[in-house]
């Protein structure tokens, strides 16, 4: 044998060794069988979603996917209905006593999947825990004026608040979900507790646990009983399954393929058409609980006249915005805060801004501006939207060319999205646009929204009399006069142009026709895998 | 010079690319615009909140600061901890390795099992129909973007033929042997469509080598002793031009990690690579730190690797 002959098999034995080693040291794992099989005679539910589970703790978990896979496991005190009312959930009664002491009353029916009760003692301290330890999700920033719950019974919960605030108890009991005392409180802070399962798994008081994880994959939910918010106790499908696709495009292509069962994200607008005249697809539809919107930097001196910011209001062809791009799911909000679908609050004397071009120009003229040769205006006014958001990004270009009818000029900046949201947060734009996906408490939302140091106040809006009225529908108990308040503000809001709501986005939802029995909710959070929803599911025929 | 000289320095110089991978990428993270406090929490959130978030993560202190306890924190074996998963990096990187040594063990192997036949093929028929054939077929894998063959055959075998999966790495309810054939299943495109992008490369390098090898003398003595030109090709002229193959399976192995974070990302096939994604989308510095330097690492390892085995098979390498 020569020398090059001997180098290369010793070479060839090293590298197949090499090989042979990593590969044995390495190689994925196969799940045991005894994790994923189905009993004979109850089906799985496959859902589709486009993002991993991050984070399994409800208190931490940002993602869709966190808080779908979550809110299986750890109710909420209250869910939402098609008007945006708040409906009883884990709590059956919910109030205050004082302007500054509210209360839930908690079901006696709730068991943690290990076999504890689920008391008010697991209310009260999940509360205090999320207010001590400042955990990033949305719940922590609902406690703003809450102060400590004890449970003074093992059915009742009683909070002190630091001030009157008319929405708290709603907010919190619709935002936070109640987490197990005795599984939790073993972390050292739940702002940092993974809750992946590692110390002897999931504990579950909702219709479905997590028993199998298979990360970038998929997670395996088994059915818990009884689950006392589904006829009988006993969840539809025996195991749920939620699959990690790409994107939308590819979910709609497992489920036409039979892949999977359901879509948990909502239906791009030009897919839904389409969907629902699929054989063997069932198009299902919620109300949407947010809005689109134009938000104008009022920072900047031309957007703090009121002249221009009412010729960008009327620059803007919303007709064609919800006709072309969103194929009519969508409706008119009235360009203002209070959508429709907040049927107590909507004022239907507040109407749209007109699609008018020679109003606009005129408007920019009496601001000061002159229109050059070409007859546009000298200011270019920037607009940032985040180009993850397909429905936005579609708009935006026609924002641009009906405002370029009014001679006013948008220069499209389109983001990625952590810069958007950065570019969002130091005002570094002119007009913003983008959406909220729940705004389900008028009080609370224009809190945030127009009151001056709103974490979401985007225009920087600052007017007293809108101030003044907002401050006093936070404090005033839900009624006609606190109705009465949030219409007064949203028509200053509509007349002074400190916002442009553009439209609620009806939300579709598709499944396959072999399942029926979904519950659909509003807003792509809650959609058609909801608790509720997935534990009602039923296989047909 | 000895072995062990030669290695030690071989050593030192990997440790000064790893240590120059880990540098630029902490620098490049902290470059991109984005706040990962915005990206952690809900927007709703106050700026004590922010604060308190930023503060946890340590990404309240100076940059050199932040560098410093990095870097103590990488020589003490200790990637870090996820910002959104509140898990160690080691964990989150674990979970995911084995799915991308799999794709791309198995399109390398793929890669030179049809690359080296290909050019071999090209060459034996220099200027003839096969050779040209080869040769556009090279140079257009080597000329198009891994995402777009990814979606081409996605699209053609997934969706319209039907034949393959069109996601994951297999599929749930499947276990045992059944397993193992379903893993193979959805491999199938995800490799495909990286094998196809670098096979041009080795084609081409192969064809080239192999007709510079059947000119030299060695070649002409073998042919003149009445050896067979199937032997003269595959025995003599072959086993010179593979050298220059061997190196670029070193040098190809960037860029076969490259696809993967893409290709992975178009099949959500469960690999570092989707996880690089999604890090990067919610500004995860602590995984992406970690995924880049185990990247960074594996990449230094096969070029150090391949020049072992280049020495082994060139005496003359070894020698100097």
């Amino acid at each position: 044998m020569s020398p090059v002959t001997a180098r290369l098999r010793i070479a060839g034995l090293a590298a197949v060794g090499a090989l042979l080693a990593a590969t044995a040291a390495c190689a994925p794992q196969a799940p045991p069988a005894s994790q994923g099989s189905a009993g004979a005679t109850d089906a799985t539910l496959t859902v589709a979603t486009t993002t991993d589970v991050v984070n399994y703790n409800p208190l931490v978990g940002n993602s869709r996917s966190d808080y779908w896979v979550t809110n299986l496991m750890y109710p909420h005190l209250l869910g939402i209905d098609e008007q945006g009312k708040k409906t009883a959930s884990l709590a059956s009664g919910w109030g205050y006593t004082t302007p500054t002491k509210g209360f839930y009353d908690v079901r006696d029916d709730f068991t943690w999947s290990d076999g504890q009760k689920l008391t008010a003692e697991d209310v009260a301290w999940t509360l205090n825990t999320v207010k001590k330890d400042k955990p990033s999700g949305t719940f922590y920033g609902q406690l703003a004026n809450f102060t400590s719950a004890k449970a003074v019974s093992p059915t009742r919960v009683e909070l002190e608040l630091s001030k009157p605030d008319s929405s708290i108890v709603e907010e919190i009991g619709f935002w936070g979900n109640i987490v197990p005392e005795h599984t939790f409180s073993k972390a050292s802070s739940v702002a940092t507790f993974a809750n992946d399962g590692k110390d002897g798994g999931w504990v579950s008081a909702g219709p479905y646990k997590l028993t199998d994880v298979q990360v970038g994959q998929s997670y395996t939910m088994d059915r818990v009983e009884p689950y006392p918010l589904v006829e009988g106790g006993k969840p539809g499908p025996a195991k749920v399954v939620f699959r990690v696709f790409p994107d939308v495009n590819t979910e709609i292509l497992a489920l036409q393929s039979g892949e999977v069962d359901v879509i948990a994200n909502a239906l791009p607008p030009a897919q839904v058409d389409t969907l629902s005249k699929t054989n063997g697809v069932t198009v299902a539809q919620a109300a949407g609980l947010g809005y689109a919107h134009l938000t104008y930097n009022m920072k900047k001196p031309d957007l703090a006249k009121l002249e221009v910011r009412q010729a960008l209001s009327q620059a803007v062809d919303y007709g064609t915005i919800r006709n072309v791009v969103l194929r009519n799911q969508a409706v008119s909000t009235g360009s203002s805060p209070l959508m429709p679908v907040l049927k107590d609050y909507y004022d239907p004397k507040i109407t749209e801004y007109a699609f008018d071009p020679a109003a606009a120009r005129a408007l920019m003229e009496k601001a000061g501006y002159q229109a050059d040769s070409s007859g546009m205006f000298a200011p270019t006014f920037r607009m940032i939207y985040s180009l993850q958001d397909s429905v936005t990004s579609q708009w935006a270009t026609l924002v641009k060319d009906s405002s370029a009818k009014a001679g006013i000029k948008i220069e499209l900046q389109g983001l990625e999205r952590n810069t958007y949201l950065a570019k969002t947060d130091k005002g570094d734009f002119d007009i913003y646009a983008g959406n909220f996906a729940i705004m389900d408490d008028p009080a609370t939302n224009m809190t945030l929204t127009y009151l001056p140091g709103g974490v979401i106040n985007y225009s920087y809006v600052d007017d007293p009399e809108l101030n003044a009225l907002i401050q006093k529908a936070t404090v005033t108990p839900s009624g006609p006069e606190k109705v009465a308040l949030m219409q007064q503000a949203a028509q200053i809001v509509h007349e002074k142009v400190y916002d442009n709501v553009m439209y609620t986005q009806n939300l579709a939802f598709a499944h396959s026709s072999k399942w029926t029995g979904f519950v659909s909710q509003p807003s792509e959070l809650l959609s058609i895998v909801n608790p509720e929803s997935l534990a009602s599911a039923r296989k047909t025929g | 010079m000895p072995v062990a000289w030669l290695l030690g320095r071989k050593l030192v110089r990997a440790l000064l690319t790893l240590w120059f991978a880990v540098t630029v990428t902490f620098l490049l993270l902290r470059l991109l615009p984005g706040d990962p406090a915005l990206a952690l929490a809900s927007p709703n959130m106050t700026a004590a909140t922010r604060a308190s978030i930023l503060a946890s993560y340590g990404l309240d202190k100076p940059l050199l600061v932040q560098y410093g306890l990095y870097l103590g924190q990488l020589l003490q074996g200790n990637l870090g901890t996820s910002f959104t998963q509140s898990v160690p990096v080691t964990q989150v990187l674990a979970a995911r390795l084995p799915w991308t040594l799999l794709l791309t063990g198995a399109s390398l192997v793929l890669t030179v099992l049809l690359g080296i036949p290909l050019g071999v093929l090209a060459a034996s028929r220099r200027g003839g129909l096969v050779d040209r054939l080869v040769q556009v077929v090279g140079v257009t894998g080597q000329s198009v973007f891994v995402p777009s063959v990814a979606v081409l055959l996605l699209f053609a075998f997934g969706v319209r033929l039907g034949w393959l999966p069109i996601g994951g790495a297999y599929d749930t309810g499947v276990y045992g042997i059944a397993w193992y054939g379903d893993v193979a299943r959805h491999l199938v495109l995800p490799a495909l469509s990286l094998t196809l992008v670098q096979l041009g490369a080795y084609v081409l390098t192969v064809r080239s080598t192999l007709i510079d090898a059947l000119g030299q003398d060695y070649t002409t003595l073998a042919q003149a002793n009445g050896l067979s030109p199937r032997r003269v090709l595959w025995r003599h002229a072959l086993r010179n031009a593979l050298l220059p193959a061997t190196t670029l399976i070193g040098l190809q192995l960037g860029f076969l990690v490259g696809g993967a974070v893409l290709t992975e990302t178009v099949f959500a096939y469960p690999g570092i690579g989707r996880g690089i994604y999604e890090a990067v989308t919610q500004l995860d510095y602590a995984v992406l730190q970690g995924a880049f330097l185990l990247l960074a690492a594996t990449v230094v390892l096969a070029n150090m690797v391949t020049d072992v085995v280049y020495g082994l098979l060139d005496p003359r390498v070894s020698a100097r």
